[in-house]
């Protein structure tokens, strides 16, 4: 990395940034990717929805996570018996003094991971989710304004259908980005194997960053360079979706506001002071695969659509 | 749609309705023009406070309303004029439902129409400007119309000011892309021998020129206007020297109390008189529109362009009146005219005075026939003389002539201009027997040597008499030269020797010539291209059967190629124009690359192409890898010149081995 990339801002925030990176990365071994997706997320605001089979490692990312961020952490464990007060809180009435008394929901944390949101009834997903857009929850007609950072890792198992409620398309949407985890390489699964049990280590985990920072660190990630060329990629990324064949409905206006956030996130995280099309390039799967809505009878997937569009789009 | 983009849609609208309609405005009472810009200023603040649009029945009413303004204002007199007036109150009525994209579409393109509507009432040159700066400004109000359409992301790397910048360059380059097309059209759209619409009543707004009366001080108002009255090239070689360029126009020979005035005969045809002798000069005029009939030439004329005529006092008539500018050859003859003896009938009619008028003009006429008893030209020569003794001065001033103006001019009031001293030495001549009358036209003109033709203007309105020698016939004869010979050399205003003017200056003169020579050109070029040289042309570009769809074909033909051209310009364009000097660095890099057989995709992302290529290039590999994260930098990062400059020279330093 040359001297003139370096980002111009606060070394120590960035340093910290780093640091937490690393020690997620030492928890969750061999996929930088999935936590560099973790992070961007983070940094661009939005929110994370890993979607895996049991035992990949979803809940051990999400804990990670929220002990590197530093802040409060809530685990919401999703049943189908569970109710929107659960998630958001209640009122309570005192009766000495004659008034009703907020209780907050586990939803005021920091981080909040949502284990297999897709367990719970649509209208408690919707509570959750209502959170996620608004960064508030209104109880009784009061409305409470959500911490800051407020960072919603979820997760989701694809192949379990008994009994349970798997998000629609257009609650899909409220996730920033959207990944998997997939299995760890042979070497990898060796030393998982062999070695002590990783969440071990999340005991030994220290907070490198704390909520104000995460802050800052967001509205710098803002803030950055994006350059013509790299706007006219994105444009052109965003309408091959809307042109593409086997796509019933493309990305949205807001979808590609929210690939140029994540793209500068995801720039930011990488140590540059501008937005690359390389960024572009590496969110825009975890970003579109989600929103797109594909035609059944195409036989194709998203994820093979839109690798078939990044492999055509020119890159001014 | 975002509110801020639909305002400033609506602000280009209004600037171009307002640019598009202002000649048109112009010529409309001051009344209307405050209801039109009520109009515009009311949608102004609209777009600036978000108001709602009016009631539909409100909408209605002001409509209403305005049809009837239009209709008091024209007077009820159906005109070309009224009706682009109404074309403008109308456009001011849509602004008030102007509220939808398509609206504001509507309007702006409208605007161009507007425009067009100009040019049925003027061509000059100077209405260039005004076209281009419409068709810029509604270029904009459409760019910015289609921008609350699209979807485009806003672009947070651009400020308002580079992007208004950006916008306008693109309005001004989709003028000119047009600009071919538009030149053929010129050039081949089939022309018609008469304006498709006819001709105007009236095209000329109340502006001055020269009647067919004589009243002392009907023509002093023209010595302060500048405008050209018309343009003269000789052919054949040089102008003529000034003191003999006469430009003969209406001559007047019946004298109705103390006002001069044509003769209504002189339009009725009669054998013409046989010129005697003289040079013959050949010479082109362009002539400014002026309302009336007669073409202006060289005194005197022998003979004009075929559908015009002369009359028997040598007037040049053209056959309708001169509406637009035109073109003319004439021929003329420098000598003296007419038969070899005046009817006595002529004669009479010539030497006719008003009764019990001037009778110290007659008294001294009669005492002069005693002097010289059968000397026509000796009693000439005394009057001049006469001119020339006697305190006589030429000026500017106008004064107020009663019942016996010769009287009062020759004996009291001896200061004028030229209109005194030709009606009072016509009607001395008269009274001393000899048969005159007074010729108006213009006396000398500006000769631009740059452009080579002589430039005429309203200011060089003249009148002179005309006196019958027996022998000779018609013989010019001007006092006004025998009393300020400066008028003839240097023209009116030269012969009074100050400013008239504060703007009179030397530089602004000479701007003006300029800008003359720029209309001249710009006359005989554009507006002279004819139905007869559109044939012309087509003659020589070997298509002498030139039909109307010999045209068309031509026309869709070249249109055709044009379209084709420029389609092919742009697609390049658009596909290969670096948009920096870095990005041209690099692709000539990446072309090198290409020769050895290392192909970038389009797709790859500059540091995927460098690792792919990593083991290819060996040992430059790393170099390569760190050029192409550099080349990142420059390119999509923020600019920074010094480093882009370094780029380029590393780039350019890569060979790859």
């Amino acid at each position: 990395m040359t001297e003139a990339s370096a980002p111009r801002f606060a070394e120590g925030h960035f340093e910290a940034l780093q640091a937490a990176r690393g020690e997620v990365n030492r928890v969750i071994v061999d996929k930088p990717e999935v936590v560099d997706f973790a992070f961007t997320a983070l940094l661009a605001g939005g929110h994370l929805l890993v979607e895996d089979l049991p035992g990949v490692g979803k809940t051990t990312l999400a804990h990670a996570m929220s002990i590197a961020l530093g802040g409060a952490w809530q685990r919401l464990q999703f049943t189908n018996d569970m109710l929107p007060a659960d998630i958001v809180g209640v009122s309570v009435f005192h009766r000495d003094e004659a008034r009703f008394e907020f209780r907050p929901g586990p939803i005021f944390a920091n981080v909040i991971l949502a284990d297999e949101i897709n367990r719970a009834t649509p209208r408690t997903q919707s509570a959750l989710l209502e959170a996620m857009a608004e960064g508030q929850v209104t109880v009784d007609g009061h409305t409470h304004t959500l911490p800051q950072p407020f960072f919603v890792i979820a997760t989701q198992n694809p192949l379990d259908m008994v009994g349970t409620y798997p998000l629609p398309d257009s609650q899909l949407d409220r996730f920033l980005l959207r990944t998997r985890i997939g299995y760890p390489s042979p070497a990898e699964e060796r030393r998982l194997l062999t070695e002590p049990d990783r969440r071990n280590f999340l005991a030994e985990m220290k907070p490198s960053l704390n909520p104000a920072i995460v802050v800052a660190l967001v509205e710098q990630a803002a803030r950055l360079h994006v350059s013509e060329p790299v706007l006219d990629y994105i444009q052109a990324l965003i309408a091959a979706t809307r042109s593409h064949s086997a796509i019933r409905v493309g990305l949205s206006p807001r979808a590609g506001l929210a690939l140029i956030g994540t793209a500068r996130a995801h720039a930011f995280l990488n140590r540059l002071d501008f937005c690359s099309p390389e960024s572009v390039k590496t969110v825009f799967p975890a970003l579109a695969a989600h929103r797109l809505q594909v035609q059944p009878e195409s036989g194709l997937d998203s994820r093979e659509i839109i690798d078939e569009i990044l492999g055509s789009t020119a890159i001014p | 749609m975002n509110a801020p983009g639909r305002a400033s849609a609506v602000y280009w609208t209004l600037a171009a309705l307002v640019i598009s309609s202002s000649p048109h405005l112009a010529a409309m009472p001051p009344w209307l023009v405050a209801v039109f810009l009520t109009l515009v200023a009311w949608r102004w603040l609209a777009a600036r406070q978000s108001w709602a649009p009016p009631p539909t029945a409100l909408r209605v009413f002001i409509s209403l309303a305005l049809i009837v303004l239009v209709l008091v204002a024209s007077g009820g007199h159906w005109s070309r004029r009224a009706a682009t007036t109404l074309l403008c109150m109308m456009m001011a009525a849509k602004l008030m439902e102007m509220f939808r994209p398509r609206d504001l579409r509507l309007v702006a393109a409208l605007c161009f129409f507007m425009m067009t509507a100009q040019f049925l009432f003027n061509e000059r040159l100077v209405y260039l400007f005004y076209l281009a700066a419409g068709a810029w400004t509604a270029t904009m109000a459409l760019l910015s119309i289609q921008r609350l359409d699209s979807m485009a992301l806003p672009r947070p790397g651009l400020g308002r000011r580079e992007q208004l910048a950006a916008q306008g360059r693109q309005a001004a380059s989709m003028i000119l892309l047009a600009l071919p097309v538009a030149a053929l059209l010129f050039v081949l759209f089939p022309r018609l021998a008469q304006p498709l619409w006819g001709l105007p009543q009236q095209s000329m707004d109340g502006r001055t020129g020269l009647t067919d009366e004589l009243t002392a001080g009907s023509i002093a108002n023209l010595f302060l206007d500048d405008r050209p009255a018309f343009r003269v090239e000789f052919p054949d070689g040089q102008p003529p020297p000034p003191e003999t360029r006469y430009w003969r126009g209406p001559v007047l020979t019946e004298l109705d109390g103390s006002t001069w005035k044509r003769s209504r005969l002189a339009d009725t045809s009669s054998p013409l008189p046989e010129a005697q002798g003289g040079n013959e000069f050949l010479h082109r005029v362009q002539l400014e529109p002026h309302e009336r009939r007669w073409l202006f030439a060289l005194d005197h004329p022998r003979a004009g362009p075929d559908d015009s005529r002369l009359t028997t006092t040598r007037e040049l008539l053209a056959r309708n009146p001169i509406t637009a500018l035109t073109q003319y050859d004439a021929r003329s003859i420098n000598a003296p005219f007419g038969p070899r003896d005046l009817p006595s009938s002529a004669r009479a009619y010539y030497l006719s005075l008003p009764d019990e008028r001037n009778p110290r003009t007659r008294r001294f006429a009669s005492d002069l026939r005693q002097q010289f008893p059968d000397d026509d030209a000796g009693l000439i020569a005394h009057v001049l003389e006469w001119f020339r003794e006697e305190p006589f001065r030429y000026s500017l001033a106008t004064a107020p002539l009663g019942r016996h103006n010769a009287d009062e001019f020759l004996f009291d009031l001896r200061d004028g201009y030229c209109e005194y001293y030709a009606s009072a030495f016509a009607i001395l001549m008269r009274a001393a027997d000899i048969p005159s009358r007074v010729v108006l036209g213009y006396m000398g003109g500006d000769w631009q040597e740059a452009a080579q033709y002589l430039l005429v203007r309203q200011s060089d309105a003249h009148a002179w008499t005309e006196v019958w020698l027996d022998g000779s016939g018609w013989v010019r004869v001007d006092p006004t030269a025998a009393v300020s010979p400066e008028r003839i050399d240097y023209g009116a205003w030269g012969a009074i020797g100050e400013p008239r003017h504060v703007l009179d200056r030397e530089w602004l003169r000479d701007l003006r010539n300029r800008l003359d020579r720029a209309q001249h050109t710009w006359n005989r070029w554009i507006l002279g291209f004819d139905a007869e040289r559109q044939q012309r042309m087509l003659e020589r570009l070997g298509l002498p059967q030139g039909t109307h769809t010999t045209l068309a074909i031509l026309m869709v033909i070249a249109l055709g190629l044009v379209t084709v051209v420029l389609a092919v310009l742009l697609w390049r364009r658009d596909r290969q124009r670096p948009r920096s000097a870095a990005e041209k660095a690099w692709r000539q890099l990446l072309g090198r690359l290409r020769r050895r057989g290392m192909i970038k995709h389009p797709a790859e992302t500059p540091g995927e192409f460098a690792r792919r290529v990593l083991p290819q290039l060996r040992a430059q590999g790393r170099d390569f890898v760190e050029l192409a994260e550099w080349y990142s930098q420059v390119h999509y990062g923020p600019r920074q010149i010094g480093r882009e400059r370094q780029f380029i020279e590393a780039a350019g330093n890569f060979r790859p081995g």
